[in-house]
């Protein structure tokens, strides 16, 4: 039986008389790779920020897990097994990148010896284990993009939302993180996937909602979605079709 | 472990040192001041260090100590050990009333806040009456389990045991998941919070555990001293040279405060008793009845807390992390 694991019902997000999200509806089942895909400005990264407490939302509900999170913290909703990577990275920049996933594995473990296993794995997972005692500032932005996800991959999340993961990655690494999100996957973590690469996001996604200036344009499988004649106008038109 | 070691090594160095100086009450009233401010500044950097929120009014949790101390050893007989952990309710009392409230706004208020309350507190006290108000409190002598506490070696130990804890406190801190948390927080509030950290939970952990270790040392102050007013206990610029010693020292490192204060408290001591003014009449560089010579003898005294101000700005400039930071350029 197929369980959904989130629910977004007619959410809403306004600022001020901007509308970010408008009205977007949509379930996420259990063990899925959900793309979430749309031009610049379409109200991806604020739905992120909607749904893990960051802004609050103007109108609609959010449902994880079977429980309203609409009203928690981020914090909270980080600890109930969602927990999100951000678009524009954020390392904490003195500390060293075994002590940022730590960080994340610390929310499973209150012991500093097992946070640093479990880091020490995930460092390796992503392959970052040679820069473990860099401080995390120093990376280049690729590796940077690995961090974060060696960071949350640490808590071992329920839910992964990916805010542009690969932006800025070449093939080869853009690749490598594709292969460590079907692996995460595989074990069992439903994943919610922003990406502009639509030759990553059809490869990977099981299906995709496209937004188009805050609304819900399209959802369906990559096929229909590359085949849909108002998501080809409105966002492969512009020269982005695979 | 590493870091445990050198604590104990200092600290039994530090024990040593009473018995290789012999009676010299100016030298030992030194190495206590030295010893306070060390705690004042390490446990200030528990709060501005790790968790990255500069409170400009500690001199607060220093006086609710203090003033909570003489208080009730002015009043009751009462052993004044159990003065200081009273002491350390009321100053956990006024750092959990500011946490909660600053706690959940963002940005620099805790800073302001942290001000404020500071004034707030000794305008109060100024002006209530059983604080003794502008008058302050005077104490007659004490005694302690017998020991006469006129004599400066037990609080030498006292102000040494306080600092080790603050120091041992910081070493654990530096490697546990309150420590780590603290620093998420310092780097990036967003990440930290998407990490799974209740910012505000562990800012108002960091804060009281600053709080209730400055309060102790304002107690131990109170009874080295027994006289004690608002302008010694709850001024801006006790607060003030807490962050500095903090800053110049190195925030967020183990030894900063320690190094800042063995740096500060002789060269604050030395402007006070104008050695330096004196060095330059007597070395002939300034004749004395000059309008220099004259105007040093007059403000030098009062001048430590401007070269704080210039070591500071020249710190933030040139060493932003401080004098320890020049030991771990290479790393
Ligand atoms: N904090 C904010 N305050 C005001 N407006 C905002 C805020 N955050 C986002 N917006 C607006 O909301 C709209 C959607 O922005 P959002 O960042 O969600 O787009 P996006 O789909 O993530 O785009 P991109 O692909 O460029 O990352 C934009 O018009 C943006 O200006
Ligand atoms: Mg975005």
């Amino acid at each position: 039986m197929i369980q959904h694991i989130l629910h977004i019902t007619h959410v809403s997000k306004h600022f001020g008389g901007n509308v970010a999200v408008s009205d977007v509806s949509f379930s996420v089942d259990e063990k899925e790779i959900f793309g979430l895909i749309g031009p610049n400005g379409a109200g991806k990264t604020t739905l992120f920020n909607c749904m893990t407490g960051f802004f609050p939302v103007t109108s609609g509900d959010i449902i994880f897990d079977s429980k309203k999170i609409n009203t928690l913290r981020p914090d909270q909703i980080c600890r109930l097994g969602m927990v999100r990577t951000w678009q524009r990275v954020k390392p904490l920049g003195s500390l060293t990148v075994l002590e940022n996933v730590m960080i994340g594995a610390f929310s499973i473990t209150n012991a500093t010896g097992e946070a640093n296993i479990m880091a020490m794995e995930q460092l390796h997972a992503v392959g970052l284990s040679d820069y473990a005692t860099k401080p995390a500032g120093s990376l280049p932005i690729g590796l940077k993009k690995k961090l974060e996800l060696a960071r949350v991959l640490a808590s071992r999340p329920k839910m992964l939302l990916l805010d542009e993961i690969c932006g800025g990655l070449n093939h080869t690494e853009t690749d490598s993180i594709l292969a460590i999100i079907r692996a995460v996957r595989n074990s069992g973590t439903t994943i919610v996937f922003i990406e502009h690469d639509m030759k990553a996001v059809t490869s990977i996604c099981d299906r995709i909602v496209v937004l188009n200036s805050g609304e819900k344009l399209a959802e369906g499988t990559p096929e229909e979605i590359t085949t849909n004649p108002a998501v080809i106008a409105a966002y492969l038109g512009g020269g982005h079709h695979a | 472990m590493k870091e445990i070691a050198t604590i104990a090594i200092f600290g039994l160095l530090a024990a040593l040192l009473p018995l290789l100086i012999g009676e010299n009450p100016y030298l030992t009233g030194l190495l206590i001041t030295i010893l306070m401010m060390a705690s004042l500044s390490s446990a200030w950097n528990i709060l501005g260090g790790f968790a990255g929120q500069y409170s400009f009014g500690h001199a607060a949790y220093f006086g609710a100590g203090a003033y909570t101390t003489m208080i009730l050893l002015s009043r009751f007989t009462v052993n004044p050990l159990l003065t200081v952990l009273a002491g350390i309710g009321v100053a956990c009392m006024i750092a959990l009333l500011t946490g909660t409230i600053v706690f959940r706004l963002r940005g620099h208020y805790f800073a302001l806040a942290s001000i404020a309350v500071a004034e707030i507190v000794r305008l109060s006290v100024l002006n209530f009456e059983f604080t003794g108000g502008a008058q302050g409190i005077l104490l007659a002598d004490v005694t302690l389990w017998g020991v006469d506490l006129n004599s400066k070696n037990p609080f030498y130990y006292g102000m040494l045991v306080v600092l080790l804890c603050t120091l041992f406190l910081t070493a654990y801190l530096k490697r546990s998941k309150t420590g780590y948390y603290l620093q998420a927080i310092r780097e990036d509030q967003d990440a930290a919070a998407s990490l799974g950290i209740d910012i505000a939970r562990y800012k108002n952990r960091a804060l009281l555990m600053s709080a209730a270790l400055t309060s102790v040392t304002g107690s131990l102050y109170a009874l080295y001293i027994r006289f004690i007013d608002t302008s010694a206990v709850l001024d801006l610029r006790l607060s003030i040279e807490i962050i500095l010693t903090a800053i110049i020292g190195g925030v967020g490192t183990l030894w900063g405060a320690v190094l800042g204060a063995l740096l500060l408290v002789p060269l604050a001591e030395m402007l006070r008793s104008n050695v330096l003014g004196d060095l330059l009449v007597k070395g002939g560089f300034i004749p004395e009845t000059s309008t220099l010579g004259l105007f040093l003898k007059e403000n030098l005294a009062h001048a430590h807390v401007l070269v704080y101000g210039i070591i500071t700005v020249l710190c933030i400039l040139y060493l932003p992390k401080g004098i320890l930071g020049l030991f771990r350029r290479r790393k």
